[in-house]
Order: structure tokens, then sequence, then C-alpha cells
């Protein structure tokens, strides 16, 4: 082993990850000062940190708070390995999907006379050499400190190493993960043919819906002490499986168990370096490997005549909404627009299950307005904001061909307005079976949120338009720049209170309706005001949308006629 | 070669500067009809931005340009619909497939189904890209994709073509096929426009060359004509190119750079 191209190639790494991160601040993180310096300064804070715990633990005088406080302490260090080897997994593991995009950035230089068993190793602390270490030097100087209060300094140093050993332990996972994830894209991608483009898309969106539904009910039900708890009780429960081994170790040390902890601790090792071992293996097999392209069509061509061109759109146009479908469920960066709406359901309708089976009334009338209003909008606004950036530097080829301003903002704004109406009827669909409004309001609800999508559309679209980002930076293009999305926000938020205006009184009197006994609604409404209320909404609606197609029009114009910039 | 009275491409003083430096410099310039007209110059010399001024992808700050008899300024979509044009690095949409890119660019150029169905199968046989027309673009190599761009910019039969760097990437045949294709569409008065460093291609290919430096037109006329202007009666057009940019005098750099 070349230690000298194991370091070279740490640098390296480690700069392909900032890379990967992005430009900003770029030269106060090359910076070593400023490394160095994030390391003392997780070391001094941590250190703060653990002092404050050991002196409250300190003053306190009652004997069974202290025992209490003792105890925890010992159940947090012994947790901790784990803790740490979940947290560095997930955290490796995200760094990874990052990079996975950017193939230029991970791609090894596998001309220059370097081993698999050198690239392997440096990768590994490359990973290790960041965040984690940083929250290690925290974590490690407070409980360093808090010990010296606590009386557990062995039990704090060797909960250090554990800690290091478990953050190592998960670097090397995540390699050998990044490997198989490599090649096992390649196995779907190969066995899938051209159903790979979907099981990605749903892949994507289920490996979301799992995640954020886990996380919003661990963060629902789940307190840190808790999580404390059952980490050092399971990792007992667990003691054959090697990750928990470091942790094992700690806890073999607290009960006196000199053989048992050695043994973990030795096991532990050996465990890591069996691990590299297996890592560098699979890197030395895969680590070039190229995964098949998605092959999408086969046989004979025949040129398809759409849908659309029935509904009054050009062939041009049509195109033009048939690419970026294929744009927004064949690129990677472009399908968290589908997971937005998702989120935006999974969120309230976890809340609302949270500890009771039957929803509050009140709670059922904001759980109607947000689901009918929100998702849909939402999606139509950030639909808007990024879908002509979203062309990239193939833009070119826009701009080259003979695409009139008219049929540009035609097609991107019917695109925006397929996919919004389509998230809201599924929302509005899902909304009347969960709070079971009455037809009056579900028809209002449903309208008011066809309003929104058909202005709001046209006012992100003009800011997209004008406010477009071309470039492919890395980590992913921004497609619109900084100022114009917070323009975009501001506009949409201001258009929108000026669309739903007129029907604040009325959901005031739904929930006023459905709330406590002792509120009541200050001004009578007449049986007729919601549907004047949703005429003069969908007025608004129409002007807000027809002033801002004649700037988006304008704009494209402009987009067109000056391809420079 | 079929040639008319009226040019295919007339620049007119056309003047362009990108912040301090001048791009093209008060520019004339005329191309006939169904000729093949070489762009040459040293790396930043203007010929890029002088193709982008024809399409009307850039704006003159001075001058004026004709396409086909319109002035690109006046109707630049009328202009686009008449000319095919291949960029010098070109990024095509990597998330669909060559086939479903072509079928994008022939509805974009607004050609009938069988038209489209006829011309792209025929040119993805030519080219050799039958076979992986199906796989997403991400995955054909730099050449393919250049394949794609030129069938994009041919197939819908242009009466303009502006090329920039055409054959860069390509593999001999599908060099060679392009060449050929280039010249048969010029035989039936397509014109082209080319810019290319490969001096060879152009001294093969080029009905009328104009070298450019420092976006000024240096040199304009038939290799024949060159050299007379340069002096050089039997000298290839390399050697013109060199004496004429004033580059010629490599041998004591080639010299350094071997201490």
């Amino acid at each position: 082993m070349n230690w000298k191209n194991v370091l070279l190639l740490v640098g390296v790494e480690i700069k392909s990850y900032r890379m990967v991160r992005g430009s900003k601040f770029r030269r106060f993180r090359e910076s070593r000062l400023v490394t160095y310096g994030l390391f003392v300064g997780a070391c001094l804070i941590g250190a703060l940190i653990g002092w404050a715990f050991g002196s409250f633990y300190h003053g306190v005088s009652a004997s069974d708070l202290k025992n209490l406080l003792l105890q925890g302490a010992t159940y947090l260090f012994i947790s901790l390995p784990t803790l740490s080897l979940l947290y560095g997994i997930v955290f490796t593991q995200m760094n990874q999907i990052q990079r996975i995009g950017v193939k230029k950035s991970i791609e090894p230089l596998y001309w220059f006379p370097i081993s698999w068993k050198e690239r392997t190793l440096a990768s590994i602390l490359a990973n290790v050499l960041g965040v984690p270490l940083v929250i290690s030097i925290f974590i490690g100087s407070s409980i360093f400190v808090a010990s010296i209060f606590f009386g557990l300094i062995p039990l704090a140093v060797l909960t250090i190493f554990a800690l290091l050993a478990s953050v190592i332990l998960a670097s090397v996972t995540t390699e050998i993960l990044k490997v198989l994830q490599v090649r096992a894209y390649g196995a779907v991608t190969r066995v899938a043919g051209r159903r790979a483009v979907w099981v990605r898309l749903l892949g994507s969106i289920l490996f979301f819906i799992i995640f954020y539904g886990f996380y919003f009910s661990f963060y629902y039900s789940v307190t840190p002490i808790a999580l404390i708890e059952s980490v050092a009780g399971g990792q007992r429960m667990l003691w054959f499986l090697p990750y928990v081994w470091p942790g094992m170790a700690l806890s073999t040390f607290v009960s006196k168990l000199w053989v048992e902890m050695a043994a973990f601790s030795l096991a532990s090792l050996i465990f890591i370096y069996a691990l590299f071992v297996a890592a560098t293996n699979l890197n030395t097999r895969f680590g070039l490997y190229e995964a098949p392209s998605i092959r999408i069509s086969y046989g004979v061509y025949v040129p398809r005549a759409g849908v659309l061109g029935r509904l009054g759109f050009s062939a041009l146009e049509e195109a033009i909404m048939r690419k970026d479908f294929r744009a927004f469920t064949r690129r990677n960066e472009l399908m968290y627009i589908f997971i937005f709406p998702i989120i935006s359901i999974i969120v309230p309708i976890l809340s609302a299950m949270r500890g009771s089976t039957a929803l509050p009334s009140t709670f059922s009338s904001f759980l109607f307005v947000y689901l009918t209003l929100l998702p849909g909008t939402l999606m139509t606004i950030v639909l808007g904001t990024i879908i002509v950036g979203s062309e990239g530097e193939s833009i070119w080829y826009l701009y080259s061909s003979p695409i009139s301003a008219k049929s540009l903002v035609k097609a991107k704004y019917s695109f925006i307005i397929l996919f919004g109406l389509f998230v809201t009827s599924i929302c509005s669909l899902i909304t009347s079976l969960l709070t079971t409004p009455s037809i009056q309001v579900a028809f209002i609800g449903f309208f008011e949120a066809v309003f929104l999508i058909f202005s709001l559309a046209m006012v992100s679209l003009t800011c997209g338009i004008k406010g477009a980002d071309f470039r492919e930076l890395l980590p992913r293009p921004s497609m619109i720049r900084p100022k114009w999305g917070f323009i975009n926000m501001a506009v949409c938020f201001a258009t929108g209170l000026a669309i739903i205006a007129p029907m604040i009184p009325y959901a005031m009197k739904l929930i006023f309706q459905a709330g406590e006994s002792w509120l009541t609604m200050p001004m009578s409404l007449s049986e007729y005001y919601p549907y004047i209320a949703l005429l003069t909404s969908g007025v608004i609606a129409a002007v807000i949308t027809y002033i801002f197609r004649k700037t988006a029009l304008n704009s494209a114009e402009q987009l067109l006629a000056k391809a420079e910039g | 070669m079929v040639l008319t009275h009226s040019p295919a491409v007339q620049l007119t003083d056309v003047y362009k500067r990108y912040s301090d430096v001048t791009a093209v410099d008060y520019l004339d310039l005329d191309v006939k009809r169904g000729e093949i007209f070489g762009l040459l110059g040293p790396n930043g010399s203007g010929k890029s931005t002088t193709l982008k001024m024809i399409l009307g992808l850039v704006k003159p700050d001075s001058g004026y340009v004709n396409v086909l008899g319109i002035n690109v300024e006046e109707d630049p979509v009328a202009v686009k619909r008449k000319v095919g044009y291949v960029p010098e690095s070109p990024h095509v949409y990597e998330f669909l497939t060559g086939l479903e890119f072509l079928d994008f660019a022939g509805d974009v150029y607004g050609m009938k189904p069988d038209e489209k169905k006829k011309r792209i199968e025929e040119f993805l046989r030519a080219l050799e890209l039958e076979g992986r027309e199906g796989d997403t673009i991400s995955s054909y190599s730099e050449g393919m994709k250049q394949k794609v761009v030129i069938i994009s910019a041919i197939m819908h039969r242009p009466e303009l073509l502006l090329l920039d760097e055409p054959l860069s990437g390509l593999d001999p045949k599908s060099a060679r096929i392009v060449k050929d294709l280039l010249r048969q569409l010029a035989s039936q008065g397509v014109t082209a426009v080319m810019s290319t460093h490969i001096l060879e291609i152009a001294q093969a290919m080029c009905d009328r060359i104009a070298i450019m430096y420092e976006g000024r037109l240096l040199a304009l006329g038939t290799m024949e004509e060159l050299r007379q202007r340069a002096r050089m009666p039997d000298s290839g057009l390399e050697d013109i190119f060199l004496k004429l940019t004033g580059t010629g005098d490599i041998k004591p750099i080639v010299e350094a750079l071997m201490k």
C-alpha cells in the first residue's frame, strides 16, 4: 500500500465532495484554517456543553436524581456508537445519493498507477474526514468533559474509540453499498428493459414515501430519551450483529465483563478489516462497471398521433409537452416534483392520526382546505418556476428551432396546468373521503383550487422565464436564479391571496360553525354568498392570468430573440 | 451547383462586441445559393458568433443580416424554419432516446409523419445508429450524439445549413457520408455555411472559403484565389491559412517545447 497515493486521493475525494455540494463559500471551505477551525470549534463547543451538563450534575444534591442522571449518562455512552453508526450510514448514503448523478466526480482515474486497495481506503477516509469527524469530535469532547464530573472517564475514553470505530464502520459499509447500488441498478435496468424508467420513477417515489412516513411517524412518537433507551436495550438483544459490537464492548465494560469486552473490541476491529477487504474486492470487480443504458423502444418506429392535437395543440406544442413529460419522469433531479404533493398529504394525515381516531371538526375543515388547495397549487408554482430553466444547456435547440414565443408559452403553461389539475383532482378525492364535506363545499373548494392553478401557473411561468438559469451546475442545476425564485414566491403569495380573498368570509363561517359553541360569526352571509364569491374569485383569477400571460409572452420573445445570456 | 442571383446569406457591416472583446468587426459577406462555404480562423476569431448571428441567435450591435431574403431581426422564426443548425458542442436532451429526439425535431420543424418516419429511418441506417436508436442519449458516445444532431439538422431538408465543426467526433465512414451528403444537398440547391478547423476538409469540400481573424475577414475566395492572394501558388490551405493569420512561424515554438 502506497500511503502517499492514499493521502493524495483523499484530497481529491474531499475536493470532489465540495464540488458536488455547490460553489457557494467554496473559498472558505477550501481554506485549511477554516477546516481546522471547525475541528477546534467543535471541540470547544462540545467541551462547553459537557462542562454545563457536568456542572448541573455536580450541583444536584438529591441522590435519587443524581443516580438517575448517572444511569442516563451511562446509557447514553453505551448507545452512542450504535447511534453514530446509524447517523454515519444515513449521512454517507445521502452523500453518495448526491454524487451519483455527477459521474465525472466519482469516476475513478483508472489509468493512473493506483491500486484498488489504495482507492478504496482513500474513499473510506474521505467519507469520514468531514462532517462525521466534526460531529465525532463534538460528541467526544462533550462526553469526555462531562465524564470528569460523572466519574466515568475510562468509559468516556472507550466510548470515543468506539465512536471512531463506528464512523469508520459506517463509511466502509457505504463504500460497499455504493458499488452494490450501481451493480443492482444495472441489473434492474437490464431486467426491466423499457420499464426501467417507470421502475426508477416509482421506486424513487416509494423510497421517499417510506422515508418521510418513517421520519414523521418517528418524529411524532419517539422522544430522544426513548430512543437512547431503545438503542441501549436493543443492541444487547442483537449482540450477534457485528454492527453493534462496538456498543457491546462498552456495555460489557460497564458490566465489568473484561473477557467479553476484549472479545467484542477485537471482533469489531476484525469486522472492519473484513468489510474493507470485501469493499476492495467489490471495487476491483465492479469499480469500473457501467450500468447498461435504458432501452426504451424496440422494433419499428411509428410516429404517434397524439391526443393533444385534437385539443387544439400544434404538432410542435405537443412535441414540447411530450418532451417535458419525459423529462419529469426520467430526470432524477426533476422527480422531486412528484414527491411534493405526496409529502403535503402524508404530513397532515399523520398528524391527524396522532393520538385520536376521529378527526375534530375544526381540524377536518382545515384538512379539507389544505389538501384541496395546497398540493396542486404548490406543484403548479414549483413546475412553473423551473420548467423553462430545466431545459438546461439543451436550450440551444429551442433557440435555433422555429418556435414562436406564443407556442412556447402555450406548451409550457398547458403542461403545468395538466399536472396541477391531475394532482388537485387526486387530492380532492382523498380529502372528500377523509373529511366528507358537503357537495357545496367540495364543489367550491375544487373550483377555487382550479382558479389558483390557472392563474399561479401563469405567474410562476412568467417568473420562470424571466429568471431562467440554464447553467448545469453541480450537484444539480438551479433552473431559476435565486432572486427570481423569491420574487415568484412573493408574487404567487400576493396573487393567490387576492384570488381566495372573496372566499375567506365563507371559509370563516364554516370554521366557526364547526368550532366550539362560544365562537360566533360576527356577520351573517346570504346563502348565495359562496357562489358570488366563487365567481369573483374566478374573475380575479382570469384578470391575473391575462395580465401575466402578456408578460410571459414578452419575456419568452426576449428569451428566444436574445440567446446570448 | 444551383446558383441564383440573390445570396442565401448576406451580412452587411455587421459588428458584435462582448464587453471589451470585439467578436465580429464590421463584416461584409455574401454566400451564394447552393454553395458550400467554409469559415476558417483560429480560436476566438468570430466564426461561431457569425454563424449564430446568421441564425438570429445573437443580435449584432450594428449592421444587417439577411438570410434567404428574410431580415433575421424582423422574422427570426421564419429564418429558423428554413435553416438546419449544428452547434459546436451540442447539448441534447439526454433523457430522450435518439429516436425520440429525432421525432421531436421532426415535429418542431413541422414534418409530416410519413416523411418524418422515412427520413429518420434512412438517416439512422446511413449513419449506423440502427440498433441504438431506442437507447437514451445519455448512453451515447460524443460521436453518436453528433450524428443525432446532424440528422436533426438535415432531415427536414433545410434551404440553408449552418454547421459549426460538424465532423468533430465522427468516425471516418460517418464523416465521409456527411461530406457526400452535403455535396448532394448543394447540388440540389441547399446552401451550407461551415466552420471548421480541419483545413483538409475545407479545401476538399468548400466552393469558397473565408478566413477570419480577430473578427475581421482576412481573405475570401476559392482555393485558387486564396493561393493568388497569399502568393503561394503551389501551397495547400494549411500553409496559406498560417501565412494569412500570421501564425506561420511555429518552428521556434516547437523547439522551445522540446528543450
